[in-house]
């Protein structure tokens, strides 16, 4: 068990519910102005993204139930130093991107030459994206999600890879959606959770057109998620049943890992569409109990997103969910807070962060480096023409016995908008208590369909940036100009006995009166997958005080010599070992 | 249908809530009142059930049966209660609609039941509550186009957002209500209409028909918060107000009390 430490958090809750400025009761920090600018041109990232054109007479429904496969996925895969970038496409024939990092905040597609173009083939469908390095040679590895069977490329080095699917085990249909890799069971080897979205039924060519949702606010119908254990030697073996993830049959739309409840395991938090969520706690023997129930609740909510992080400092990882949030359907995202007892409550009333529309990505990242990570959320499913689809579609929802799965029931959208042109959220968090809507003035509120959000420092100043991939449009790439931002200290971790790239643990860092946990996160946050390098705002601190570090493999280690405002390399072993945190029970 | 035969049936209307009670039906009633008091609902149910069944136009019987389902289950589910609760009362009142297919207040109770499930329900599926609840109502004006029919299904268009356009049928309904109301002797629920038809002109742009509207009740009944709220407040103020009055995540009062309570 991790040992929490607690900070005075509720007084500022206090003071929230009484009406006071929350920000007064913040640690106190810098004055940033937080901006960012818009350079997809400059930086060569301009592509468009296109959805799956289907046939037929469902063709049109599909097409709009499938827009989702627009994403990023952010990592080092040639160990220059510098981030870069995978863009999806989904549209049949259509190439995928690589988009190498030139170090100056330019970039050059090398799909091509690299060999991960391929995915978007007659049967199959691109939807997702994952650099996790799987068989520990220091090497990013890319994992291709599909409405398919995956791809695996295995990093050959010199810029190069090699499509390994065929020998890995990855050989199973799913409609994938979302893709992470973390280590469930601590063997030191990065495993991966497949996100399903429909039922395991090829839309292209089944031929089947009860595919759809069998009720829009508690559907069992769809993909749920598959499991698989890293064998080592590149195998993959199914392991859904066994883990316990088996009975899940919802609509996965996004999958969060980290240690919820401080036990040196990760835990999995499923957001799905048409129904509830789902939270699985792991019980340390390769098997996961699903806690619900007790955790957060049944919802009947459109779970978009979760994200991971500890927004208020308080040692505990918290959990954001989008959801959908318009004019004709009020539900309100989900901020869970996490009550250090294996349950979390809602609090994104509280916190401002309720409302986004129809929210997609969203990403926790401290963006003027003040210690108190902010927010950042794509909104928008589809910016066409005047005419509004809602009033079209609630003819179908309301007829009576109405066969929601059928596809060839659901009217067509042609050049209808539906939650289009929305303009983007970002929040700025103020101290822990609450988070303040600051998007046009940070430059971000574009009204793009997004889906994704990939986030690094791309160009290695210490700043996060941010990139945006958006549904059959470009995307956005911002640079973030931030002014007067804090100091920063980032860490690339380096496991030895635990994985390599280290995903599940967990730093710790004091500075400036602030103690921080992040996790290495593989993959978290619906089509976008961010940096592994940790990024940790310090404010006006001059130094670090400490910084321990908890591998995955259970051992604890102090480091000294961590400087702020660089690039910290941490090799699993290097470090002073410390005492394992003592257990404690929730 | 003219306004007299409306009128006509606005009388059995207030006879029904009043003194035209089946006796077997008023027996069950009282004894389930007794279990009502001591929130024994598993005793007052069963009774409230026979009495609607006695009795289908009873309007009493039957929002006091709606109401009682409604408590047991928030008490058991806090919150909003259970789904498969509201579920077995609307499958209680289809049945008691189907066994009398011309009891207008049982439609109009049918229509109720659905509406008590919607705040349960997910944000999708309280459409599809909603629209359902309203075939209800219609069907309970067609039998009889009363005040409480034309009022309740008035209110719920007005519960749709902006952009299915059912605003103006509100406007519609609540104005049959409105000259229905104006023919009868002053009845404290009146004051209900002054509220919800000024919403639905605000609703379909026509604030200055809004503020006639909420001042007239006003002038009626110079007491009532809602009419003094509206009439305080303005743009935005008005719009957050009369957003929040109308948000169908929030519990719908559908305790029909007010009617057969001494005016």
């Amino acid at each position: 068990m991790r040992p929490p430490h607690f900070k005075p958090w509720r007084k500022a809750w206090i003071a929230v519910a009484l009406g006071l400025p929350a920000v007064v009761l913040a640690v106190e920090g810098i004055e940033a102005k937080i901006r960012f600018a818009d350079v997809t041109q400059k930086a060569g990232v301009n592509i468009v993204h296109h959805t799956r054109q289907f046939k037929g007479s469902t063709g049109d429904v599909l097409h709009m139930f499938t827009s989702g496969g627009s994403s990023a996925a952010v990592g080092d895969y040639d160990n220059d130093g510098f981030d870069d970038i995978f863009v999806t496409d989904s549209d049949a024939g259509k190439p995928n991107h690589l988009f190498h990092n030139n170090g100056n905040m330019t970039f050059t597609d090398v799909a091509a030459a690299a060999g991960v173009v391929k995915g978007n083939d007659p049967d199959a469908i691109v939807a997702d994206a994952l650099w996790f390095d799987y068989d520990n040679d220091g090497k990013e590895d890319l994992l291709i999600g599909r409405f398919g069977t995956p791809i695996l490329y295995h990093n050959e080095g010199g810029g190069k890879f090699k499509d390994v699917t065929a020998n890995s085990g990855f050989t199973k249909f799913g409609n994938t959606i979302a893709s992470v890799a973390f280590d469930y069971d601590n063997d030191g080897l990065l495993d991966v959770m497949l996100g399903n979205y429909f039922k395991p039924v090829n839309l292209i060519t089944g031929g089947d057109p009860h595919v759809l949702p069998n009720d829009l606010d508690n559907a069992v119908n769809g993909g749920g998620v598959t499991l698989w254990h890293n064998q080592g030697g590149g195998k993959f073996v199914e392991v859904t049943q066994k883990a316990g993830f088996a009975k899940h049959t919802g609509w996965t739309l996004d999958i969060g890992h980290g240690d919820f409840n401080n036990d040196g395991y990760q835990d999995v938090y499923l957001a799905c569409d048409y129904g509830t969520d789902r939270i699985y706690f792991n019980n340390g023997d390769g098997t996961f109990t699903e806690k619900t129930e007790t955790a957060t609740g049944f919802d009947t909510r459109k779970g978009m997103n979760a994200d991971v992080a500890d927004y208020d400092n308080d040692g505990w990882l918290d959990i954001y969910v989008t959801n959908i949030t318009d004019e004709y359907m009020k539900e309100c995202n989900m901020l869970w807070h996490n009550n250090h007892d294996g349950t979390f409550t809602d609090v994104s009333r509280e916190t401002n962060t309720c409302e986004t529309l129809w929210g997609w990505s969203a990403k926790f990242g401290d963006f003027d480096n003040d210690g108190w990570k902010d927010l950042f959320v794509v909104d928008g499913l589809r910016s066409a023409g005047k005419d509004n689809y809602i009033p079209v579609v609630v003819n179908l929802i309301t007829t009576p016995g109405v066969d929601f799965t059928d596809a060839r029931l659901w009217p067509n959208i042609g050049n209808m908008s539906w939650s289009g042109y929305q303009k983007k959220k970002m929040f700025r968090n103020l101290g822990g208590t609450a988070f303040k809507e600051i998007s046009a003035e940070a430059g971000v509120d574009n009204d793009k369909d997004g889906r994704g959000i990939g986030m690094g420092d791309f160009d290695n100043d210490g700043k996060l940036d941010l990139y945006q991939a958006n549904a059959d449009q470009l995307p956005y790439l911002y640079r973030n100009n931030s002014e007067g931002v804090g100091n920063w200290v980032q860490i690339k971790l380096t496991g030895t006995k635990s994985n390599r790239d280290a995903i599940g643990a967990r730093i710790t860092l004091k500075a400036g009166g602030l103690t921080q946990i992040h996790e290495i996160d593989g993959g978290n946050g619906y089509a976008g997958q961010s940096t592994k390098k940790a990024h940790l705002g310090i404010g006006k601190a001059s130094k670090v005080d400490s910084v321990e570090v908890h591998w995955p493999s259970g051992l604890v280690e102090s480091f000294d010599g961590v400087q702020i405002n660089k690039l910290n390399k941490l090799t699993e072993g290097s470090g002073h070992k410390q005492a394992a945190w003592k257990v404690a029970k929730n | 249908m003219s306004y007299r035969r409306i009128i006509l049936f606005a009388t059995v209307l207030t006879a029904l809530t009043g003194s035209v009670i089946a006796e077997d039906g008023n027996a069950l009633y009282e004894k389930a009142a007794k279990a009502m008091a001591s929130k024994d609902y598993n005793t007052a149910i069963p009774l409230l059930q026979q009495a609607v069944q006695a009795d289908p136009d009873n309007l009493r019987n039957a929002s006091e049966l709606r109401q009682a389902v409604l408590r047991q289950t928030i008490a058991a589910h806090p919150k909003e209660g259970s789904t498969a609760d509201f579920d077995k009362d609307i499958a209680f009142f289809e049945q008691v609609t189907k066994a009398h297919p011309m009891s207008a207040n049982a439609f109009l109770n049918f229509g109720f039941a659905y509406v008590d499930k919607i705040a349960a329900a997910g944000s999708i599926t309280q459409v599809i509550l909603a629209n359902t609840a309203l075939t209800q109502f219609t069907k309970s004006i067609e039998l009889k186009p009363t005040w409480i029919a034309y009022y309740t299904r008035g209110n719920s268009y007005l519960y749709w957002p902006k952009i299915f356009g059912r605003a103006q049928m509100g406007v519609d309904d609540l104005e049959k209500a409105y000259a229905i109301q104006k023919m009868e002797p002053k009845r404290s629920y009146h004051v209900r209409v002054y509220n919800s038809l000024g919403d639905g002109y605000w609703k379909t742009d026509k604030l200055d028909r809004a503020i006639e509207i909420w001042k007239e009740g006003a002038a009626a009944f110079p007491d009532d918060p809602g009419l003094k709220a509206r009439l305080s407040k303005k743009g935005e103020d008005l719009e957050k107000y009369i957003n929040d009055v109308l948000d169908p995540n929030k519990r719908v009062d559908t305790d029909l009390k007010e009617l057969w309570r001494i005016q």
